[in-house]
């Protein structure tokens, strides 16, 4: 009755309880339902059959670099399923978990959440990819997010990065310029909000959101005195209550009390901000890069969207920018088709692969630096990531799988006005003790 | 309250009818986005269409497939049902007519199933039709939702089997009919009603779930309406026109279905009640 | 007598269980046992229900007792450690008061509405069967798609959604930041469940109804009888298998309450509208403490057969006194 062609995992029933049971139930099924499964039984001659499962974001990236490999390989082929990233990570861990992982599947960097590469590799999920051709074009500072620290063990894109995506049309009707410093971001704000536009639209109600202000301001506050405040946290030299992790909350609430967000931005969510921002009644929108597109999709031409880097520091030379490296594709090991999993990374990993997945999802690939060979709204990042004034998100770097949403409560809690920042930070360092 | 057609009666009918203007406000809602042109759904506003947009719905069907997992839906919504009425009547029967400790702790244990959050169960199943190799199957999904919505089935069965007089059967026994041939031919047509409330109840949770399928069908080609329609609605997040275009199309089936048989939900459960 | 206040085949005290299918032959009721079906019928359910429920329901109940992360093989025992930390962390114990607040706003809503509208489409009035299907009808939609739409509804901004419609009938006042503000937040996700499953409660009252006969209120009616006082004393008391089912349907669903809560808010903000559903989801897929969740998982399942037990008694015991 399996429908993927998967010759070498015929049907096992173990003996047992439960498998007797099964097969009393199967016959009650089969002889009522006789024959309801047409495509059931072999199928797929020869060749391998690799199952994937991707997030929904990538789908149109991935599709015709599948489509591609499948024509370079006749007698490969390739079943996929998307699902949004929440959806998705309960599939993922409940079909590893029962030691059935997809051959290929989409896995993030560093630490921090459940589908992230320590969690996986510790668990033993994640194939070595290490003497694959593309590891070679990954800079040695971040490949070590990409793998345990002594395998690369998933492929990724490249580097996304979070910025303010702004109306193009309403900065040059208001005469405002793009603000490189945190005062000129102040007053760029101000001059939009006197003139009846809402400077920043932010949708709050959806929990990944919340956090990606604190992205963009921490990389020039947090950590802009203190660059390894990530490693010292893990050793416990650091803590977010006594780290500049203070001074960037400040910066997010007083951006709150001055106004400058639409009302109740914990109650809009993020499909709201973006036809707030769409529609013009709002100017701008602190996003993932990746946004843009759909922000431009809905305004549907009528006005002009660009972005630059918040600008959270006080000069302009201070300035340092969050980039994440993207999510991407891992193999797991108990893949019955190991080599062609490989393979289809291998193909992943070739530059003309990389760089159109990487422009399909608005990602900056590996060791770009000329900004001309990106994509216009990206150019404005590519020199911060080339002069390695960027810092990885940070959730990338906290220990467990715990501070992510503990950060997505805390904020809130704070724009509920149910928490102060003290409290705040006190919940994110009992959340990164957890289980550390 | 009389039998006439009276002034009280005329302002009761009127009041209800506003009642179900009101309450069908959210529905009207979707209907209007999803014939609006996606510069009219940014304008705001909740007023009808100013044109009948049509174009959502044709890019609802092909963008998310809905084809074929509209028949992988009916496939298994249908599949699932069938055995549920079958066997759930028939344990039914069982647990109605014998009066036993036997019967009466499988009538608690079944009734347990109502109670339990269906977590506890997640991965150990997934486990148990991964290694019976039924992954990516139709018969994964009928097994557990047979399984799962048997409970519920067998309550309401008994309930309205208690309320049923045991004699027509019997008398067809004493014909010389086996307890089967008793079954089929006079006790199961007897649970019409019933077996419409059965149909309806379930036909809902199953064509509804979502996180089942993905987990066992996700990457397969026998994926479910809700499924395809998330992965759509994940893709086009702003994209209001579009995404309730995709949801009406999703639901517009099962409520056909509530239409054809709504006569037998009130039915079922009043025969149920009077026992 | 209701179908949930009978309990089939409960053996009453000093009655012989004797009409067991197992029973020898020869024996008085020989002739009972010939009549009643054969324990055969009710085992392919029961094969079923215990392969694909009861099994792994327990065989997953066991990790509530170790520390298993959801990946791997590695995990140890950890005896009552789980459970307890579900009574004493915050988390988890805000949850749990969040549930109970939650069932108990929507079995009181749910079925006060579903009663006023059973009462309000009951016989007479000619649009009576296009008004129950309209009045139904949110049952049967996918409640993620319902909490998709109501999402949308509830647009904090006073030109949007609800709120739009708030101020149009000059009700400014009752304009909510619906799903951000904390204190709202939970009431708005009630709002949500009792405005899709009204419907199905009021199918239920008015089943009960259809067996009151006319003439008994009409009876009551020509006493002089006030509309409150034959409600009373004429309806309420014939309805009370019906209160029954329903009080302890809405209990069990709002306790187990998982897709609106999930889609709405997910938890948000904050914590304010965390249910054990959403936590036990969360600790699994999210948190990586396969263990931890499962305890929830049982401490929920506890819960909920303990209220539902309570609940069949009361409601039973008065619906003989009644």
């Amino acid at each position: 009755m399996q429908s993927t062609p998967r010759p070498s995992r015929s049907p096992r029933l173990r003996r047992g309880a439960a498998p007797a049971l099964l097969g009393l139930s199967l016959t009650v099924v089969l002889v009522a339902c006789g024959g309801t499964d047409p495509e059931g039984g072999g199928g797929g001659a020869g060749g391998a059959g690799l199952t994937l499962t991707g997030n929904t974001d990538q789908k149109a990236a991935l599709d015709p670099i599948i489509a591609a490999f499948e024509a370079e390989n006749p007698g490969t082929t390739i079943d996929v399923s998307y699902a949004p990233v929440d959806q998705l990570q309960t599939a993922l861990r409940a079909q590893i978990g029962a030691g059935n992982a997809p051959d290929v599947y989409v896995a993030w960097p560093g630490n921090g959440s459940a589908m992230s590469t320590a969690q996986l590799s510790s668990a033993g999920a994640m194939e070595p990819l290490t003497d694959q051709a593309w590891v070679e074009s990954v800079p040695e500072s971040l490949r070590r997010l990409l793998g345990d620290g002594q395998d690369t063990l998933m492929w990724s894109p490249g580097v996304g990065v979070i910025g303010v995506i702004y109306n193009k049309d309403i900065f040059s009707e208001q005469g405002i310029t793009e603000p490189t410093t945190w005062p000129e971001f102040l007053a760029a704000c101000e001059a939009l909000k006197a003139a009846g536009v809402t400077p920043l639209a932010l949708g709050n109600q959806t929990p990944w959101v919340t956090q990606l202000i604190n992205y963009a301001i921490a990389p020039s506050v947090a950590f802009a005195d203190d660059p390894d405040l990530a490693t010292r946290m893990l050793e416990g030299e650091a803590t977010f209550s006594d780290s500049g992790w203070r001074d960037t909350f400040q910066r997010y609430l007083e951006l709150n009390e001055r106004g400058y967000f639409q009302e109740n931005p914990n109650g809009t969510t993020f499909e709201q901000a973006i036809s707030l921002t769409a529609e013009g009644e709002a100017a701008m929108m602190v996003q993932v890069s990746t946004i843009l597109p759909q922000v431009a999709d809905a305004a549907a031409g009528r006005a002009e969207f660009g972005m630059f880097p918040l600008p959270a520091a006080d000069t302009a030379e201070a300035l340092k920018i969050p980039a994440g490296i993207s999510s991407g594709y891992a193999v797991s090991p108990d893949s019955d088709n190991l080599e062609e999993a490989k393979a289809f990374i291998e193909f992943l990993g070739q530059p003309e692969n990389t760089a159109a997945f990487a422009e399909a999802t608005a990602i900056i690939p590996f060791g770009v630096d000329d900004p001309s060979t990106v994509e216009e709204s990206l150019q404005p990042f590519v020199p911060y990531i080339a002069e390695d004034r960027s810092v990885p998100y940070m959730d990338q770097e906290w220990p467990n799988a715990q501070v992510q949403p503990a950060h997505f409560a805390v904020v809130q809690e704070l724009f509920a006005g149910s928490t102060d920042i003290d409290g705040a930070l006190a919940q994110l360092d009992a959340a990164y003790a957890e289980g550390s | 309250m009389t039998q006439r057609y009276g002034l009280g009666t005329l302002v009761r009918e009127l009041v209800m009818v506003a009642v179900a203007v009101a309450f069908l406000f959210p529905a009207y809602v979707l209907v209007a986005l999803s014939l609006k042109t996606p510069s009219e759904i940014n304008e705001g506003g909740l007023g009808l269409p100013r044109e009948l947009y049509l174009d959502n719905y044709p890019q609802a069907w092909l963008g998310a497939t809905l084809g074929p997992a509209l028949l992988n839906s009916v496939v298994i919504t249908t599949t699932s049902i069938l055995i549920i009425v079958l066997v759930g009547s028939l344990a039914a029967y069982y647990l109605s007519r014998v009066h036993s400790r036997l019967s009466y702790g499988m009538y608690i244990l079944f009734l347990l199933g109502i109670v339990l959050p269906f977590q506890l169960a997640l991965v150990p199943l997934y486990r148990l039709v991964y290694e019976a190799g039924l992954l990516g199957s139709y018969t994964s999904m009928v097994l557990f939702y047979v399984g799962l919505q048997m409970p519920f089935s067998i309550f309401l069965y008994t309930g309205f089997l208690r309320a049923l007089p045991a004699e027509y059967a019997e008398a067809a026994l004493v014909d010389g009919a086996s307890q089967f041939q008793s079954f089929t031919r006079v006790v199961f047509p007897l649970l019409r009603p019933i077996t419409g409330t059965v149909i309806i109840l379930n036909a809902v949770a199953i064509w509804n779930d979502f996180l089942t399928p993905l987990l066992y069908l996700g990457g397969s080609s026998k994926e479910t309406l809700p499924v395809v329609i998330y992965q759509f609605v994940g893709q086009y997040t702003a994209s209001w026109g579009l995404v309730f275009a995709s949801v009406v199309l999703a639901t517009l089936p099962i409520l056909l279905v509530f239409v054809v048989l709504q006569k037998y939900v009130i039915r079922g459960f009043a025969s149920g009640l009077k026992g | 007598m209701s179908a949930v206040s009978t309990a089939p085949g409960r053996p009453s005290p000093g009655a012989p269980a004797a009409r067991s299918a197992g029973s020898p032959p020869g024996r008085p009721r020989g002739r009972a046992r010939r009549l009643s079906p054969s324990v055969l019928f009710a085992l392919p359910a029961l094969a079923v229900y215990l392969l694909v429920i009861i099994y792994p329901s327990l065989s997953g109940a066991l990790f509530a007792f170790t520390d298993w992360s959801g990946l791997g093989e590695e995990r140890s025992f950890v005896g009552l450690d789980n459970i307890r930390r579900v009574f004493t962390n915050p988390q988890s114990a805000g949850a749990l008061r969040n549930a109970v607040l939650l069932a108990v706003f929507i079995v009181v809503v749910q079925n006060l509405v579903g009663l006023l509208l059973a009462l309000g489409v009951h016989r007479m009035i000619k649009s009576r069967f296009v008004l129950r299907a309209v009045f139904f009808a949110p049952a049967v939609v996918s409640p993620v798609i319902i909490a998709f739409l109501w999402k949308y509804l509830f647009n904090p901004a006073p030109t949007a959604g609800i709120n739009a419609v708030l101020g149009l009938v000059g009700l400014d006042g009752l304009q909510q930041n619906w799903l951000g503000d904390p204190s709202v937040a939970l009431w708005a996700i009630g709002a949500t469940v009792v405005w899709q499953y009204a419907g199905y409660s009021m199918v239920i009252f008015l089943a009960a109804m259809e067996g009151i006969p006319a003439e008994l209120e009409e009876a009551a009616a020509l006493d002089g009888a006030g509309l409150v006082a034959r409600f009373r004393n004429v309806t309420l008391p014939l309805i009370a298998p019906a209160i029954t089912i329903n009080v302890m349907l809405s209990t069990i669903g709002g306790l187990k309450l998982f897709d609106q809560v999930f889609a709405i808010t997910n938890g948000g903000p904050g914590y304010a509208t965390e249910v054990p559903s959403t936590l036990i989801y969360k600790e699994a897929f999210v948190y990586g403490r396969y263990g931890y969740s499962t305890a929830i998982a049982l401490v929920l399942a506890l819960l909920v057969a303990a209220v539902a037990l309570v609940q069949l008694r009361i409601l039973r015991s008065r619906e003989v006194a009644g």
